[in-house]
């Protein structure tokens, strides 16, 4: 396989995705609304609430799922207009028809999501970290890591598998929707898994089990259920990728 | 003396679901040849086409393109093919450059980057877009569309070009330039066209090889010329007579080697085998039956004739 062939078809999709404003708009409001609603969550509530450490430790997850969805929405946007926006604007026939061989093409599309999504990721945690405790620091209460550890562990764990789930899963359905929209709804609906480690520690609310505990058993459940997904999808993708039916949809 | 045929189809089926788009076809072209696929819609030219380049994969029976079998060595296949596929002028990224969609397919040929900015310049200044090289692909006319999309398939010398419905949307101009490109390729470089068409005219002029399909069948191959040849046999002819159309009718139809006899204003169209032979018979017979004739003048045929005949054919 050839590595550069499958990045020259990256580059090339993430620039054309970017020429669509809904997608362009998408990522960039997706980058950046990890980050602000991270921000203006933790330390607002310092700001407002000097007595909030005491339970604070229940705003900490929802944190870190935020982050890890705003930063999945990207490749389903992109991935969406990767494989069937080239279908619906009839550029996929001549991409078919050049010497890339499956695999390529399939690696080529999956970095085009992936990419921008794992940058969205890594930068949006980033920066999340850093404004925060700015902002704690400039009202003088203790710096603390927002997300905390079990929450950089999801983010980090279960976030770039979950992204190539989303890809995984437009393939899957690639052959099968004829919109954009349609695809993208669809592949969106991976990101529900981060629902999963918002809701569970809820239920433990109260219980005699220790709040922390309850957290990292979550996102190591979250994070084996994002592998398990990963592995049903890649299978399942790698199975059906079919240039046969991609063509006859056309 | 034996010609190297570039692409070699033996009994290629392909069917979609019920319906059998290409059925049990064989074909061979020469290399350095021009071959034209033509047919009404929905014949399975376009099918046949995608069956080349790598795009379906046939159900049964076996091709190979420039050396290379479909099945076995697709990626070879598409690396010696050049494809403009259907509606080409609508298969370009709207939002690149003119000159950024054929550097992106350049690299996914391979061709070396200098090589690439040489060929994309002669390109786009031998079809007229090198003013038009920044603007993007979607604010072209259709008919520069469709030429950039025919630059896009050359980019990388390919020793097959398989093209659908070339020069469609294409002004007259801008036609006569891409014929005048297809026969210089083709006698320069030697490389091999294999064309979908429903131009006639345009086959007639262009293509040493031609083959009608319909329904998924071939029912008709081979070189133009001989084609042409076999219209020869068979002829139509215009008749003027002074009076007595209807006696003139019912003679020639009593004549076994005349087919197809109708009126048309004042004349008769009768279609001859062996007019050669046979038309001095049917003089005498007319003058025998007192009929003064003006004129029996041979009708100009054209592969469309002959298509058409075919497909009549066929149907009955």
């Amino acid at each position: 396989m050839n590595l550069s062939k499958s990045l020259v078809v990256a580059k090339a999709d993430i620039k054309m995705a970017m020429n669509y404003k809904y997608v362009k708009f998408g990522v960039l409001g997706m980058g950046a609304m990890g980050p602000l609603f991270s921000v203006l969550s933790v330390p607002m509530i310092y700001i407002l609430d000097p007595n909030a450490s005491s339970y604070i430790e229940f705003i900490l997850p929802y944190i870190s799922s935020m982050l890890a969805m705003f930063a999945i929405i990207p490749a389903a946007l992109i991935s969406a207009n990767s494989f069937v926006g080239e279908r619906e604007q009839n550029t996929l026939e001549p991409l078919l028809c050049t010497p890339l061989t499956d695999m390529e093409l399939l690696v080529g599309k999956s970095l085009s999501a992936f990419i921008p999504s794992i940058l969205i990721l890594v930068f949006g945690t980033l920066i999340t970290e850093i404004a925060s405790n700015i902002l704690l620091f400039a009202f003088g209460f203790p710096m603390m890591l927002i997300p905390d550890m079990p929450g950089l562990f999801l983010v980090f764990a279960s976030g770039p598998p979950m992204i190539f789930v989303v890809v995984f899963v437009m393939i899957i359905i690639s052959g099968r929707v004829s919109r954009v929209y349609e695809a993208y709804q669809v592949s969106g609906v991976s990101v529900l898994v981060y629902i999963f480690s918002m809701l569970v520690p809820t239920m433990f609310i109260g219980s005699s089990m220790p709040f922390g505990q309850v957290i990292w058993f979550t996102n190591i459940l979250t994070f084996m259920i994002s592998i398990l997904l990963l592995l049903i999808t890649s299978y399942l993708a790698l199975r059906m990728f079919n240039r046969d039916r991609m063509i006859t949809q056309i | 003396m034996e010609l190297n045929n570039e692409v070699i189809i033996n009994n290629l089926v392909k069917r979609f679901d019920e319906i059998v788009a290409v059925n049990e076809v064989s074909l061979e072209v020469p290399a350095g040849s021009i071959f034209g696929l033509l047919g009404p819609n929905g014949a399975g030219k376009s099918t046949t086409l995608r069956l080349l380049c790598t795009l379906l994969r046939p159900d049964s029976g076996t091709a190979s393109v420039a050396g290379h079998d479909i099945l076995e060595e697709p990626v070879n296949v598409r690396e010696c093919t050049g494809v403009l596929p259907e509606e080409g002028s609508h298969t370009l990224y709207p939002s690149l450059t003119s000159y950024e969609n054929l550097e992106y397919f350049a690299k996914l040929y391979d061709v070396p980057e200098e090589e690439a900015k040489k060929r994309i310049e002669d390109l786009l200044k031998f079809m007229d877009l090198w003013e038009r090289r920044n603007d993007p692909a979607g604010e072209l006319s259709t008919g520069n569309r469709q030429r950039l999309a025919l630059c896009r398939a050359l980019l990388h010398n390919p020793s097959v070009l398989l093209l659908d419905e070339p020069t469609s949307s294409l002004d007259p101009i801008a036609a006569k330039r891409v014929r005048e490109l297809i026969l210089k390729l083709a006698k320069q470089y030697g490389q091999t066209f294999f064309i979908n068409s429903h131009n006639l005219a345009e086959v007639q002029r262009l293509c040493d090889y031609i083959a009608i399909i319909d329904e998924g069948k071939i029912l008709l191959s081979g070189r133009t010329d001989e084609l042409r040849r076999r219209l020869q046999s068979k002829q139509v002819f215009k008749l003027r007579v002074a009076d007595n159309i209807e006696t003139a009718k019912s003679i020639a139809e009593g004549l076994d080697f005349i087919f197809d006899v109708s009126i048309e204003s004042d004349s008769l169209m009768l279609t001859i085998l062996d007019p050669v032979s046979n038309n001095s018979v049917l003089i005498r017979k007319l003058l025998n039956a007192n009929i003064a004739i003006i004129e029996l003048a041979e009708e100009e045929m054209t592969l469309e004739d002959l298509y058409l005949q075919v497909i009549k054919e066929e149907e009955q």
